[in-house]
C-alpha cells in the first residue's frame, strides 16, 4: 500500500511538472509571428537610432593596418557557404591601402548560430576592427545586432536575408549599424511563390523549415505570398532543428498530403538527407522540390548526388552580370580555382567589403602618420555609397536594405546533370 | 491507411537500429554492471569505417552486383573498426578501473564518449558532416497499401538476422557460455577456470560488432554522419535497454522496437486528437515521457526479473 501510494504520488508530481513544462514551451513556442514586415524598404530610422549607436573615433598607429572584421561560418555545417564568402571579402582588400595603411581582415567563426554570432561580435570588437562583413546568417545577425550597435561597428551582411533583420521588433526602429548587399526574403519568398504557381503549376504546397530566424522568416514570406496567390498550404508546416537527419516521419506526412510542390527553407546540411529520403519514396520521386538560397551550394550536389537532380532553387542575386562581376570573377577564380558562379553570395561579399573600403578612403584622415577614423562618419559614408558592384547595383535604403537596380533581384536555378543551371 | 503503415515501417526501421545498439549496452551491463556510455561512439566509428570503404570503392558510382559486395565489405570493416575501438576502450579506460568504486568507470565512460565524438567532429571534420553515398538501389516493393523500400527490408532483415545469430552465440557456443557464467558470478566463473578478462573482452567485441553494423545501416538510411552522431542514438539505445530491462538480451530488442515505434507513431496518434498539433521535435518528448511512466510502474523494465542475472 505504501509503496503504491508513493509511486502514484511521484506520478502526480511528474504529471504536474510536465504540465508546467508544456505550458512554458507553448508560451515561448510561437515567437516567430512578428517578422513578416519589412516590405517598405524605405521605412526609416530616426535620428534617435544614431544616438543608440556607440560610435567612437578610432586611431590607428603609424605602420599598423586598418582592420576589417569578417563574421562567417568557418566551421560546421554552413562552412560550405561561409568559407567562400570570407575569401571573397578578403579579395576586396588586395593591394589597397588607406593613406599608407594596409588593410587586414580579421576572420571570426560565427558558426551560423546565435551564440556564435554574439561571441564573434565580442571578439571582433576586442580585435579593434572598424567595420564588419557579415554575419552571414540571419540567426547570428539577429543575436549580434544589439552588440554591434553598442560598439558602433557597422556591419554589412552579404547573405542574411530574413525580413526581420532590417525590421527588428523594437520601438527604436532598425539598427543604424546594419546593412546588407543581398535582398530580403520579403522579396525572395514571393518570387518563389510566383514561380511555384506559374511555372510549376502548383496549387498545393507542403512546407518544411529550419526553426531558426532564416528558416522561419523565409517560410512566412513564401506562405503568405503562396496563399495570397490562391495556393493552399497542405498539412502542417513541419519544423526541424539543425543537424536533424531523420526526416522519414515528416516525409510520411508529405506522402499523405500529396502536395504539388515540396517547399524547404533551411540549409544544405539538412536539405541533403531530406532530399535523399524524399526521393527514396516512389510516390514523391517526381514531386517538384523548391527551396531558397541556403541549400544552393556545391556541398549539396556532392552529398545528395542523384537525389538533387531536378530540384529548384531561388537566390536573391540578380541574374544580369556586368563588367564588375567579370573583374571580380577573374580574381576569385585565380584565388580559389573555382568559378565565381559556383560560390553563393561571393559577389555580394566582395561588394560588402568594397563598400567598406571605399567609405574608409573617404573618411579616414591622416594625423602625422597615424590614421583617424570616425566610426559615425564611416557609417554615414557607407549609407551614402552607391556602387555598381559585382552582384549588381548597391544602394542602401535607410533601414539597411539594398534597393538594388534590377526589377526582380532574385534568380531561379535548377539542378541539371549534377550542375546548377539558371532558369531564364 | 498507408500513412499508418508507412509510419509503422519507419518506427520499425529506427527501432532496429536502436535494438542493435542496445544489445551492446545490455550485454556489457550484464557482465560488468557498467553503463558503457562510449558505446554510441563505437557505433559512430563503425559508421565512418563503412563510409570509408564505400567511398574508396567509388561511392555512388558503384552499381549492379558490386553493390552487394561493397555493402558486405563496409559491414565487415565497420564491425572490425568498432570491435577494435571497443577493445581499446575496454583495455585503456575500463580495465584499470575494474575494482575501483562504481562511479569511476562510469565517469571514465562519459569521458571517452565526449573525447571521441569531439575528436572526430572538431579534430578531423571541422564540425562538418559527411554524407553516405547512396549506393543502395532506391526501388520499393508494394504489398497492398504498404510501400517499403529494399533498404528498409534489408535493414530490418539484417538486424533480425544479427540478433538471432547473437542469441544462438550466447546460448550455444563456448565463448557465449563463458560470458553467461561471468555475468552470473565473476568470482565463481574464474574459480571454474574461465578466463574472465577474455569473456569480458568478447562481450565488448560482440556488442561493438552489432553497433558497427548499425552504424553502416544508419548511414545508408539517414545519409548524414558526423562525430556527434552516436550521442542521441546512444542515449536512446541505452533507454531502450533500460526499458526492456537492462541485462536482458530480448529486453534490449523489444525495448528498441518499442522506443522506435513510440517515437514515430506516438506523435501521429496524439495529432489525431482534434486541436492537438505537435511539431516533429515532440517525438523525443513523447518517447522519453513514456519511458518515465513505464519505469514508475515497472522500475526493472519490461523483462525486469532478469536484471543482471543473465546476459
Amino acid at each position: 500500500m505504501t509503496k503504491r501510494g508513493r509511486a502514484s504520488a511521484w506520478l502526480w508530481t511528474l504529471l504536474a511538472l510536465l504540465a508546467i513544462v508544456a505550458v512554458g514551451v507553448a508560451a515561448c513556442g510561437d515567437d516567430d509571428d512578428d517578422d513578416d514586415g519589412g516590405d517598405d524598404a524605405t521605412k526609416g530610422f530616426s535620428e534617435a537610432g544614431y544616438k543608440l549607436a556607440g560610435f567612437k573615433e578610432v586611431t590607428i598607429d603609424s605602420g599598423a593596418a586598418v582592420k576589417i572584421g569578417i563574421s562567417s561560418a568557418l566551421s560546421g555545417d554552413v562552412k560550405g557557404l561561409g568559407e567562400p564568402i570570407a575569401i571573397a571579402a578578403e579579395l576586396a582588400g588586395d593591394g589597397v591601402t588607406i593613406k599608407g595603411h594596409k588593410i587586414e581582415f580579421v576572420r571570426e567563426d560565427d558558426l551560423c548560430s546565435p551564440d556564435g554570432g554574439t561571441a564573434a561580435a565580442d571578439r571582433l570588437a576586442k580585435a579593434g576592427v572598424v567595420a564588419v562583413v557579415g554575419p552571414i546568417c540571419s540567426g547570428a545577425t539577429v543575436a549580434s545586432q544589439p552588440q554591434y550597435e553598442k560598439a558602433g561597428l557597422t556591419t554589412i551582411s552579404p547573405s542574411a536575408t530574413a525580413p526581420g533583420n532590417t525590421n527588428p521588433p523594437r520601438s527604436e526602429g532598425p539598427y543604424v549599424t546594419f546593412f546588407r548587399t543581398t535582398f530580403s526574403d520579403a522579396i525572395q519568398g514571393p518570387t518563389q511563390a510566383k514561380f511555384a504557381k506559374e511555372k510549376l503549376n502548383a496549387k498545393t504546397a507542403y512546407i518544411v523549415f529550419d526553426t531558426d530566424a532564416y528558416g522561419t522568416g523565409l517560410r512566412d514570406a513564401f506562405k503568405k505570398a503562396f496563399e495570397d496567390g490562391g495556393g493552399k498550404i497542405v498539412g502542417k508546416p513541419e519544423g526541424f532543428a539543425k543537424k536533424t537527419t531523420d526526416f522519414k516521419s515528416i516525409i510520411a506526412n508529405i506522402k499523405k498530403e500529396k502536395p504539388d510542390v515540396v517547399y524547404f527553407s533551411g540549409f544544405y546540411a539538412e536539405a541533403t538527407p531530406f532530399l535523399q529520403q524524399l526521393r527514396a519514396e516512389a510516390e514523391l520521386k517526381n514531386t517538384p522540390f523548391l527551396t531558397g538560397d541556403g541549400p544552393k551550394n556545391d556541398e549539396l550536389l556532392k552529398g545528395a548526388g542523384a537525389a538533387a537532380e531536378g530540384a529548384y532553387f531561388s537566390l536573391p542575386t540578380p541574374s544580369q552580370k556586368g563588367a564588375a562581376f567579370d573583374a571580380f570573377s577573374k580574381k576569385y577564380e585565380a584565388k580559389t580555382k573555382k568559378p565565381a558562379e559556383s560560390g553563393t553570395y561571393v559577389a555580394e561579399s566582395f561588394d560588402a567589403a568594397t563598400v567598406i573600403v571605399k567609405a574608409l578612403e573617404k573618411v579616414a584622415t591622416d594625423d602625422g602618420g597615424k590614421l583617424k577614423i570616425d566610426l559615425k562618419k564611416l557609417n554615414e559614408a557607407i549609407r551614402d555609397t552607391v556602387l555598381d558592384g559585382a552582384s549588381g547595383k548597391i544602394d542602401f535604403a535607410n533601414n539597411g536594405d539594398n534597393l538594388g537596380g534590377a526589377e526582380t533581384p532574385v534568380s531561379l536555378w535548377q539542378v541539371k546533370d549534377g550542375k546548377f543551371v539558371e532558369i531564364k | 491507411m498507408s500513412f499508418w503503415l508507412d509510419q509503422l515501417v519507419n518506427g520499425l526501421t529506427t527501432g532496429s537500429i536502436y535494438a542493435l545498439i542496445a544489445l551492446g549496452y545490455t550485454m556489457v551491463y550484464g557482465v560488468l554492471q557498467l553503463i558503457n556510455f562510449a558505446h554510441g561512439e563505437v557505433f559512430m566509428l563503425g559508421s565512418f569505417a563503412g563510409f570509408g570503404v564505400i567511398v574508396a570503392a567509388g561511392g555512388a558510382d558503384v552499381s549492379g552486383p558490386m553493390v552487394a559486395l561493397v555493402i558486405l565489405l563496409a559491414l565487415v570493416a565497420a564491425g572490425a573498426a568498432s570491435a577494435a575501438s571497443a577493445t581499446a576502450i575496454e583495455r585503456l579506460a575500463y580495465r584499470p578501473l575494474r575494482n575501483a568504486p562504481r562511479l569511476a568507470p562510469l565517469i571514465s565512460a562519459i569521458g571517452v564518449s565526449v573525447f571521441l565524438s569531439h575528436l572526430v567532429d572538431d579534430g578531423f571534420l571541422n564540425g562538418e558532416g559527411r554524407y553516405y553515398p547512396q549506393v543502395f538501389p532506391a526501388d520499393t516493393i508494394e504489398i497492398g497499401a504498404l510501400t517499403i523500400s529494399y533498404l528498409q527490408v534489408f535493414l530490418m532483415a539484417s538486424s533480425v538476422a544479427m540478433m538471432l545469430g547473437l542469441s544462438y552465440f550466447i546460448r550455444s557456443t563456448r565463448t557465449g557460455k563463458s560470458i553467461r557464467a561471468v555475468s552470473e558470478n565473476r568470482e565463481n566463473a574464474s574459480l571454474m577456470g574461465i578466463d574472465v578478462n577474455r569473456a569480458i573482452v568478447a562481450t565488448f567485441i560482440i556488442g561493438a560488432i552489432m553497433a558497427g553494423f548499425a552504424g553502416v545501416l544508419y548511414g545508408l538510411f539517414y545519409s548524414t554522419i558526423r562525430g556527434s552522431m552516436g550521442f542521441l542514438p546512444g542515449i536512446k539505445a541505452f533507454t531502450a535497454a533500460v526499458l526492456g530491462g537492462i541485462g536482458s538480451i530480448p529486453g534490449a530488442v523489444v525495448g528498441g522496437y518499442c522506443l522506435g515505434l513510440t517515437e514515430t507513431v506516438g506523435r501521429e496518434l496524439l495529432n489525431e486528437i482534434p486541436g492537438v498539433n505537435l511539431p516533429n521535435e515532440w517525438r523525443d518528448v513523447i518517447a522519453f515521457g513514456l519511458l518515465v511512466v513505464i519505469l514508475i510502474f515497472r522500475p526493472t523494465g519490461i523483462f525486469g526479473e532478469r536484471v543482471s542475472k543473465r546476459a
